[in-house]
């Protein structure tokens, strides 16, 4: 999967530094996120994963370092602008709007208020069910049974589903997905895979934190690892399957030669919808 | 400079006041997690208790009797009749002495304490921020309710226990000092250095801050965090039952001059952080003596009260401000734009189910209400028109605090500002009836237009006070709001510079014209009956207000004041302008309160301060609440109950001489037992009986229309 052309990167950080406390949460790191790619970042707990997209999205500040998207400087821009510019995230504990039906969770990030709304709203509201990308989302993560559902009564699986069709909903140019499999089981992971690698089709970029190595490896063109806030390595799935630090690091020596093993398995069930078996078999391995 | 000193040292004492109440607030918020407001009415109710034991009434010279004592408990005989009494007043002879006084006194204030955390506060637990301002309201507005029925509203005198003596020309500076100031701070001090001490070296303290920063880590250790709470709680009361025994002798015993203590004890509980006990005490003590202080410089300095400082800022609303500002700057500076990742999420709110189709809703209604209106005569037309004016401000609690989810106490305080400003742009410098003791003075605009520019001012007040809002969440953005309600009392409603003379007496109002039509309640030379016209009038302003929250929370408007409500973050990382949408959310509050405002100044035909008490505002989100915070038919059931309402019309049919305290004290009961077992309020709660219990029922008796083809 290579872009081929030299077009300027959908998002770099240089130096991102991230401090709490005088601990070092995020350590001069350094990603590019060329357009149109697909890229993870692994890392045991702790790591820095999560202050690393909180720091590109703006709900920590960083104490050095720089953070470009799409050709702009992120620097000082509040959240929500960043999130409407196209820099949109899911989060780990999913923070759906429980009030809200699962349709109205994806309008609410469709939405582009004007000043006057609420005047309209209070004597015509605006009708929902016509906005493109609330349908792509509904249509892409097949929730079209579940739009008029409250987020609580859906099961786990089905809210994780629902967050991520949020931040499509908001029509992203980039999307920074938040351990997205998480508390999913081995079927239901794989099936997010090939819908994650679809988003590319839509000219998305998508951007991956995830524990499920057999995901992250399948799906991804290129890999971050950061521990202790520090990017250790990165490179392409094989690559990083066979970087010895981050065997080290994150797998441990024994473990990181089955995952390998499961990932690549997992790849070939993702790529051709074959040997759905041995990925399984694999994946179960991984969850150890 | 000397004089400014003096009154620092006298404002010592109700320095010492703050700082015990404070005091009080900070241990109650460690042991549950809840900022009592009703922690000043408990203080009330120990004054009175205390006061009672020593004679009561008789004891001063008002009254010749032999001073008797008697310990009235805290609550009302609730069955009528005289077969079964419920004991309420006991009496134990002649008036006792100070000391097993004192010792009474405190019990009954401990009682105060535990009967709270059992009945109010442990079963409200889990309850989401809302629900336990609410509980803690329901609490106060009990309190206070049971204090007027039970020890009367004359104003009492206490000579109090303290020495009255002063220090004449205390340290040269010009001014006697009572001692009384001292020793009240030096109480003030010995408990706040007691309770320091408590919860840093006793190991009951370190549990409860343990059980504060951590629950579950307390419970894995084997504290239950619930007899904590407890013991917290008794200790708070204490507190209260302390300051009331020696400030008695300060201000005359009433029962909501002391009930507002709470504003400037939570003042002084946020300068400590809700956490610091000294840091409190000291808070409390500064914010007095710089009250008194500052409150000398107003009334002394000429480049004060002679410049447009002393208008804008009279001597008498310095003791409201400060508390403000000293609320504001804390929590500012602590506030954070979004919350921090891992903080507590909010429990889940009351249900704000998306309306289907509000038009077809109000037509029955609005026929109801409109045969209402030429069916009824005199005091039911009036508590109709009163029904109507509340439901205006009902439907500005649901935007706010129902749909947005920001605890606001002030909407009654944005109508008064409405009211205030509609006046001035309405009135033509005349006076409007003979006995009026001045004419406004005003731009003489039309009705409609200074209506309008009436909510203006309104929507620019909401907007301002909705502004901490942007950084202070949950229960201290009620504390700001609690604050901010008395600030505008003193700075806006008692001020001669905004309201003329009607800062001291009523204001009155010319009779509205809308555009030729004569809206007005009554005639200029009085009448039996509420004008048709004017109840029409109100009736075609709730229709379309109704109608317009209703559609609010269906369009992209209300979606996003849901998802504000339900995760700031999440929002935020939605796209959605959290800030602007919370602004967004008072302003349009503020603007329907503000219309309520105006139509109420209609209905009163003349206004006064009063008109917007911060316990009126108290009582109408009680039951606003009560109705349901976050649906239209909640507000619209809401409203029927307010005091003077249609259910108040009703129930006066059968009790003719109903005490219209036993009104406030029921809704007192009710908003607590709503916050615990119905936070969806009344309407919700029928409709759930209607659709999961009747309807079905109903549909099994009567073989339904729809299944007949199928039959046949």
């Amino acid at each position: 999967m290579s872009t081929g052309e030299t077009t300027r990167p959908m998002l770099e950080t240089e130096g991102l530094t991230v401090t709490f406390g005088g601990l070092n949460a995020n350590d001069k790191v350094d990603i590019v996120i060329p357009t149109g790619s697909f890229v993870g970042l692994i890392g045991p707990n702790g790591a820095g994963k999560t202050t690393f997209i909180d720091a590109i999205t703006g709900f920590v500040s960083t104490s050095a370092g720089t953070a470009t998207f799409d050709g702009e400087s992120l620097l000082e821009v509040a959240p929500h602008k960043r999130a409407k510019r196209g820099l949109v995230r899911t989060f780990q504990s999913l923070e759906l709007f429980e009030d809200l039906s699962v349709e109205d969770n994806l309008y609410a990030a469709a939405d582009d208020p004007k000043w006057w709304g609420f005047l309209a709203d209070m004597v015509w509201p605006t009708r929902s069910g016509k906005n493109d990308a609330v349908e792509r989302a509904i249509e892409a993560l097949e929730l079209d049974e579940y739009r008029d559902a409250l987020p609580r009564d859906l099961s786990h699986g089905q809210r994780k589903l629902v967050g991520v069709a949020r931040a499509l909903a908001a029509d992203p140019k980039l999307i920074l997905l938040d351990e997205p499999a998480a508390g999913l089981d081995t079927t239901e992971s794989q099936l997010l895979g090939v819908r994650l690698r679809s988003f590319l089709d839509r000219g998305m970029t998508v951007f991956l934190i995830d524990h499920d190595m057999g995901l992250v490896l399948s799906v991804c063109d290129y890999i971050y690892v950061l521990d202790f806030g520090k990017i250790i390595a990165k490179g392409t799935p094989s690559e990083i399957r066979e970087n010895p630090a981050v065997i080290k690091a994150y797998l441990g020596e024994e473990a990181g030669e089955i995952q390998a093993a499961g990932a690549a398995a997992a790849r070939e069930a993702v790529g051709g919808g074959a040997g759905k078996a041995v990925a399984e078999a694999a994946d179960e391995e991984s969850a150890v | 400079m000397t004089s400014f000193l003096a009154a620092l040292i006298i404002g010592l004492g109700f320095g010492g006041l703050y700082a015990l109440l404070g005091s009080g607030v900070v241990a109650a918020y460690k042991g549950s997690g809840v900022i009592n407001f009703s922690h000043a009415a408990i203080a009330m109710y120990s004054a009175y208790t205390f006061n009672e034991l020593r004679g009561g009434l008789a004891a001063s010279s008002l009254d010749g009797g032999e001073p008797r004592a008697t310990l009235v408990l805290p609550w009302i005989d609730v069955i009528p009749g005289d077969t079964i009494n419920i004991p309420v007043k006991i009496g134990l002879g002649a008036a006792w002495p100070t000391f097993p006084a004192i010792l009474l006194t405190l019990l009954v204030a401990g009682g105060l304490g535990l009967m709270m955390h059992f009945l109010v506060f442990r079963p409200l637990r889990n309850s989401p921020a809302l629900g336990k301002v609410i509980g803690s309201v329901g609490v106060m507005i009990y309190l206070q309710a049971v204090a007027q029925l039970n020890f009367g509203s004359v104003n009492r005198r206490d000579e109090g226990v303290l020495p009255s003596g002063t220090a004449k020309n205390f340290l040269g500076l010009g001014a006697d000092v009572g001692v009384d100031n001292f020793i009240i701070a030096g109480i003030a001090l010995a408990v706040g250095g007691g309770l320091t001490a408590l919860y840093h070296f006793t190991r009951f303290g370190v549990a409860t801050r343990a059980a504060d920063e951590n629950e579950k880590g307390a419970v894995l250790l084997g504290y239950s965090p619930q007899r904590l709470a407890g013991f917290n709680w008794v200790l708070s009361a204490f507190t209260a039952g302390i300051a009331a025994v020696f400030f008695i002798q300060g201000p005359s015993l009433n029962q909501e001059q002391w009930s507002l203590f709470i504003v400037p004890a939570l003042g002084a509980a946020l300068i400590g952080n809700l956490k610091s006990i000294w840091m409190t005490t000291l808070g409390g003590l500064g914010l007095g003596m710089l009250q008194n202080g500052l409150t000398d410089v107003a009334e002394r300095q000429a480049w004060w009260h002679d410049s447009i400082i002393g208008d804008l800022l009279p001597s008498g609303a310095v003791r409201e401000v400060l508390p403000l500002l000293a609320v504001i700057t804390v929590l500012f500076l602590q506030g954070d734009k979004l919350p921090i990742r891992g903080s507590v999420v909010e429990r889940r709110q009351p249900r704000a189910p998306k309306p289907t189709n509000p038009l077809k809703s109000a037509v029955l209604p609005t026929f109801v209400v409109m045969v209402a209106i030429n069916v009824f005569t005199g005091s039911w037309e009036s508590n109709l028109t009163a029904t109507l004016v509340a439901a205006i401000f009902m439907l500005s609690f649901v935007v706010v605090v129902g749909y947005l989810g920001q605890i606001s106490l002030a909407q009654l305080t944005f109508g008064g500002v409405a009211a205030y400003a509609a006046i001035r742009f309405f009135s033509n410098g005349e006076k409007v009836r003979d006995f009026d003791l001045f004419a406004v003075q005003g731009l003489d605009l039309p009705s409609p237009l200074a209506f309008v520019l009436g909510v203006a001012v309104a929507v620019v007040a909401g907007v301002i006070v909705g502004l901490p809002a942007v950084r202070v969440r949950g229960v201290q953005l009620a504390v700001v709001t609690i604050t901010a309600v008395l600030a505008f009392e003193a700075l806006h409603f008692q001020n001669a510079y905004w309201t003329q003379d009607g800062a001291r007496s009523n204001t009155a109002i010319e009779l509205p014209n809308w555009f030729g039509a004569d809206v007005s309640v009554q005639p200029l030379e009085g009448g039996a009956t509420d004008r048709w016209q004017f109840s029409a009038f109100l009736l075609a302003w709730v229709i379309a207000l109704a109608i317009g929250v209703a559609n609010l929370r269906r369009g992209a408007t209300g979606r996003r004041f849901l998802a504000v409500r339900a995760n700031e973050r999440a929002a935020a990382a939605a796209g959605i302008d959290v800030a602007r949408t919370k602004l967004l959310g008072f302003g349009i509050g503020a603007g329907i309160a503000g219309i309520g405002g105006i139509l109420l100044s209609y209905k009163l035909t003349s206004i006064s301060p009063d008109s917007w008490n911060v316990f009126a505002g108290l009582a109408l989100l009680a039951f606003a609440y009560l109705g349901g915070i976050s649906s239209v038919s909640g507000a619209l059931v809401g409203s029927m109950l307010v005091a003077g309402g249609l259910v108040d019309a009703i129930t006066s049919l059968h009790l003719d001489s109903l005490n219209p305290e036993y009104f406030t004290l029921i809704g007192g009961v009710g908003l607590i037992l709503t916050a615990i077992l119905n936070p969806e309020g009344i309407a919700a709660g029928n409709f759930e009986l209607w659709s999961h219990v009747i309807k079905p029922r109903l549909q099994g008796l009567v073989p339904s229309a729809t299944a007949e083809p199928v039959g046949g």
